[in-house]
């Protein structure tokens, strides 16, 4: 534990280290990102541990103008001689760049919150043994085989991280931050001969005690895939389509491209135009928001040391907001959001603020649709907003849920999808970064037979 | 065609490493009774250059140097890798992976490394692209930029993205192996977005491989990368909504690989065979397919994306029949289930890099091609919907899969028709497989810039097809 602060004190040395150097040898503006981890992972599979892994991974990200002229490295050998070679190559390289009067670093910034009040990290966490993990990830196993109508396992696995991101600039920006994360999964195989249906489930959290229980990882892996069972074909139809929570983060994951600043500005999004306008049905609000206690994509600053913030990107219908970096900010003329990465534009808590309605209601009040459970594929275009994937569902009939339907594949748009909204569920929980509640689409084209 | 080599002449610094340290390490991995154990060392220089907007706008340089050391017990593989290269943390990592064989204390017998000279059959590259000026790399971004501008009015923004990398891998094993190989790659990309009357497509190509930049000039212009780009964007604009059900489809040459890719290639990995998840795992022998598929896996395929000299464990591949006439021939082989299932190993072990433990996978797998011309194909089709763009798919262990369509044509009366855009198709395997009814003699190959994803591990690959037909599979598109 002290061997391990006391190496994350020389890394900040160094990053401060670097900082200097290069603005000596001729950089304008440089930004040295360090990332120091921990990593642990088992798989199990019958019972057995299948792998088991253990690292301590880290890694520097710099980027450094000179001129308006940008070059970016990054690089695992820490060595002192190693980053001073490539910052002094850097600088050669941007001299081969133009130059872009827009690029440059944030000006500094306070961030007021931290890993404590943000509670990104987990002491319980940080030392649970190995066998503990293990043993965990074995009982989910064992618990999701002992089902009878399962018949084969893909393993249950247990991941934990640790990860300190130190972040020094030449404006003066100077911060750091720890954070754990662990997940717990299970993916099960049922059906006879070459009739097999597959499904899985996973809990992830930062604090151990925000993690699924064993049972609940089991219960929910072995209901997810059996509900698959004997399958039937559909024919090609438009019927309303409900959307669990898992497959309204896909949707989500869909919607944060297209509002990310750099699609705006590089206008590979249907939405580029649209700021201001009524882009969805009123009850819709999306938000992006760094700033929840214990959430997962929670941080006091981001990528650039921008400190994050609460950002309303869709408001009762509206589109309120667009996400930015500095770059893209400076492009469009707005404010960065908060939501750098170390390459592009992410999300901090992207969610879709959640309803009224249980998930059962939703299901009650459809006469006949497709309760969405997963998706396969590709098929997503933000230049356009199309929607096309194949897909796994349940049938609904009479407000129940009938039967399982596979060979299937659903498509829309994007911008009906959002205006034809009929339902939004109380189901949202934080389960990843980008996340939302069970939704009613009003209509989407159910491709079968 | 191939030139001299790279590798064994050039040495890069942390390849210094002392054979000594290496053996330490190794039996420290041993140490707790495990059968097998390999160390992957790695040192990868990556060069990537972006243009948008009428700048050159970035240019970043991606340093890579790790150690991956594996253990394996049974079935059950130990797994730690460093950055850090230095003995302590080397011993304290293959402490970490040693673990998974749980004796207490075990004497592994030393191991004598017989150094093998690996000979490059898959890299015809003249000079390392990453020993040449920026400046050349920068022009080559500049033409495409501009060739994809001055393709058609329409075309209003343009992306331009060169990479280039150059790995260094040394593979040892307690087996005595040593091997060392260089493997160098390089892409160039092109992302065209069209607009007319506030409608927006957008289209993409690139090109690439094991090759030198020699490439762009004999093979591959980075002017014919932009137009292909360029024209797709165009052609987008005019393409109307896909069509929805089960219809015949005709498959593209080349692009359509990637359904070969997903519905049979992976399953034919070992690993899902030896676990019994896959569909085929208890099809050896057996016919699944209709009499014109023939499927191979071939690493050997000179400057193409997915070749290598040795695999990842450092064994020879060659190339690999994988479905002979509709029967399942043999399977993608890594060492470890190639030992569980008492076969032998035929080099299909890869990784994405030293963190990561090697898996069976594919490299360019492709349908052999058959009799028929592909006008023949399209004329026996009165009503259907032909391929010509996949960008990508999708299996399960089940068989069920899916594949994005970017761009189609409405098949009628025995002629291709109207454009039509983002559709995805889906089947299972062995439904499809029974429905190849023809098979052109037309055999190409995809972009090369294509990357497969197994357990979040990426790798590159290549695959294709000739034109085919398929008597029927459900689409999913507009109604």
């Amino acid at each position: 534990m002290k061997a391990r602060k006391s190496r994350r004190e020389e890394l900040r040395h160094l990053a401060d280290k670097l900082v200097g150097a290069g603005l000596k040898a001729g950089a304008d503006e440089i930004e040295v990102t360090i990332y120091d981890g921990h990593q642990f992972e088992v798989q199990v599979r019958q019972q057995q541990i299948e792998h088991l892994v253990e690292a301590d991974p880290r890694y520097c990200s710099v980027r450094i103008f000179k001129d308006k002229r940008k070059a970016t490295f990054s690089t695992s050998d820490l060595s002192w001689s190693t980053l001073y070679s490539l910052v002094k190559k850097a600088i050669i390289r941007a001299s081969r760049t133009q130059p872009d009067e827009l690029a440059g670093l944030p000006p500094a910034a306070r961030y007021k919150v931290d890993e404590l009040s943000l509670k990104l990290a987990d002491p319980a966490l940080i030392v649970l043994k190995s066998e503990e993990k293990i043993k965990l990830a074995l009982e989910t196993e064992r618990i999701g085989l002992s089902d009878r109508r399962i018949i084969n396992s893909f393993g249950a696995g247990f991941e934990s991280s640790e990860l300190k991101t130190i972040l020094v600039s030449s404006n003066g920006f100077s911060g750091e931050y720890f954070e754990t994360e662990a997940s717990l999964s299970l993916g099960l195989q049922a059906g006879q001969g070459d009739q097999l249906v597959e499904d899985y489930w996973f809990s992830s959290a930062r604090h151990l005690k925000d993690l699924s229980s064993p049972q609940e990882v089991a219960r929910k892996a072995v209901e997810r895939t059996v509900r698959l069972l004997n399958p039937r074909k559909i024919k090609t139809q438009q019927v309303p389509v409900i959307f669990e929570p898992m497959m309204t983060s896909w949707l989500l994951a869909f919607l944060f491209q297209c509002v990310s600043g750099e699609a705006v500005y590089q206008r590979t999004t249907f939405l580029a135009d649209r700021l201001g306008e009524k882009i969805g049905d009123d009850k819709l609000m999306v938000m992006d928001d760094g700033l929840l206690p214990g959430k997962p994509g929670s941080r006091p600053f981001d990528a650039e040391g921008v400190p994050t913030q609460t950002t309303k990107v869709i408001e009762a219908g509206v589109l309120k907001n667009f996400l930015c970096d500095t770059y893209a900010g400076r492009k469009l003329g707005l404010a960065s959001t908060g939501n750098a990465e170390p390459e592009g534009i992410g999300p901090n808590n992207f969610y879709l603020e959640r309803g009224q309605v249980t998930p059962e209601e939703i299901i009650r009040s459809t006469q006949k649709g497709l309760l969405l459970t997963r998706t396969i594929g590709q098929g997503l275009n933000p230049v356009t907003g199309d929607i096309s994937r194949g897909a796994f569902g349940l049938w609904i009939e009479d407000g129940e849920i009938a039967f399982p339907v596979s060979e299937i594949a659903i498509s829309g748009n994007l911008n009906n999808v959002l205006n034809s909204i009929e339902m939004i569920g109380s189901d949202l929980s934080f389960s990843s970064q980008i996340c939302g509640p069970s939704v009613k689409i009003a209509e989407m084209t159910v491709a079968g037979l | 065609m191939t030139k001299q080599l790279v590798m064994n002449s050039v040495c890069p610094a942390p390849f210094q490493l002392n054979t000594s340290l290496l053996k330490k390490v190794l039996m420290t991995a041993l140490s707790r009774g495990g059968d097998f154990a390999d160390l992957f060392l790695e040192y990868r220089t990556s060069l990537s250059i972006s243009m948008e907007e009428d700048i050159i706008k970035e240019s970043e340089e991606t340093l890579t140097i790790g150690l991956g050391i594996r253990v394996i017990k049974k079935d059950r593989t130990g797994y730690a890798y460093a950055n850090d290269l230095n003995e302590e943390k080397l011993i304290k990592a293959a402490r970490a992976a040693a673990v998974i064989a749980d004796q207490r204390i075990s004497r592994p017998r030393p191991v004598a490394f017989r150094p093998i000279r690996v000979k490059n059959r898959v890299a015809p590259v003249k000079k390392l692209a990453t020993a040449l000026p920026l400046d050349e790399k920068i022009d080559l971004v500049k033409r495409a930029y501009q060739a994809a501008l001055n393709f058609d009015p329409a075309i209003k923004k343009v992306q331009v993205i060169y990479a280039e990398s150059t790995q260094y891998v040394w593979i040892l094993n307690s087996e005595g192996i040593s091997v060392k190989d260089c493997r160098p790659m390089i892409k160039l990309a092109v992302h065209s977005l069209a607009e007319r009357q506030g409608h927006r497509e957008s289209g993409y190509y690139g090109g690439g491989g094991r090759v030198g930049l020699e490439y762009f000039k004999n093979s591959m212009t980075p002017e014919t990368i932009a137009r292909e780009s360029a024209r797709e964007a165009c052609l987008l604009l005019e393409a109307s909504e896909a069509p929805a059900g089960s219809w015949p489809i005709i498959l593209s040459p080349g692009h359509s690989g990637v359904l070969i890719h997903e519905a049979v290639g992976h399953l034919l990995e070992a690993d899902f065979i030896r676990k019994k998840t896959s569909i085929f795992w208890d099809k050896l022998g057996q016919k699944v397919a209709s009499d014109q598929v023939t499927i191979y896996d071939d690493p050997t395929i000179p400057g193409f994306r997915g070749s290598y000299n040795i695999d990842d464990e450092g064994t020879r591949p060659d190339r690999t029949l994988l479905i002979d006439r509709g029967v399942i021939n043999e399977f993608l082989q890594d060492k470890l289930s190639a030992r569980l299932m008492g076969k032998k190993a035929n080099g299909h072990g890869r990784r994405q890099d030293y963190s990561h433990w090697p898996l069976p996978r594919m490299s360019n797998t492709y349908l052999a091609p058959g009799e028929y011309s592909p006008e023949e194909i399209i004329h026996s089709v009165k009503k259907g919907f032909y391929v010509s763009r996949l960008s990508g798919g999708q299996v399960e262990d089940s068989g069920q899969f899916t594949f994005s369509v970017t761009l189609g044509f409405l098949v009628e009366k025995g002629r291709l028709t109207r454009p039509v855009k983002q559709a995805t198709l889906i089947g299972t395997n062995l439904d499809i497989l029974q429905k190849v009814e023809m098979v052109g003699h037309d055999l190409d190959f995809g972009l090369q810039t294509a990357t497969c994803g197994k357990e979040a591990q990426q790798v590159p690959v290549n695959d294709g097809c000739p034109t085919m037909k398929i008597t029927g599979m459900t689409i999913g598109g507009q109604l």
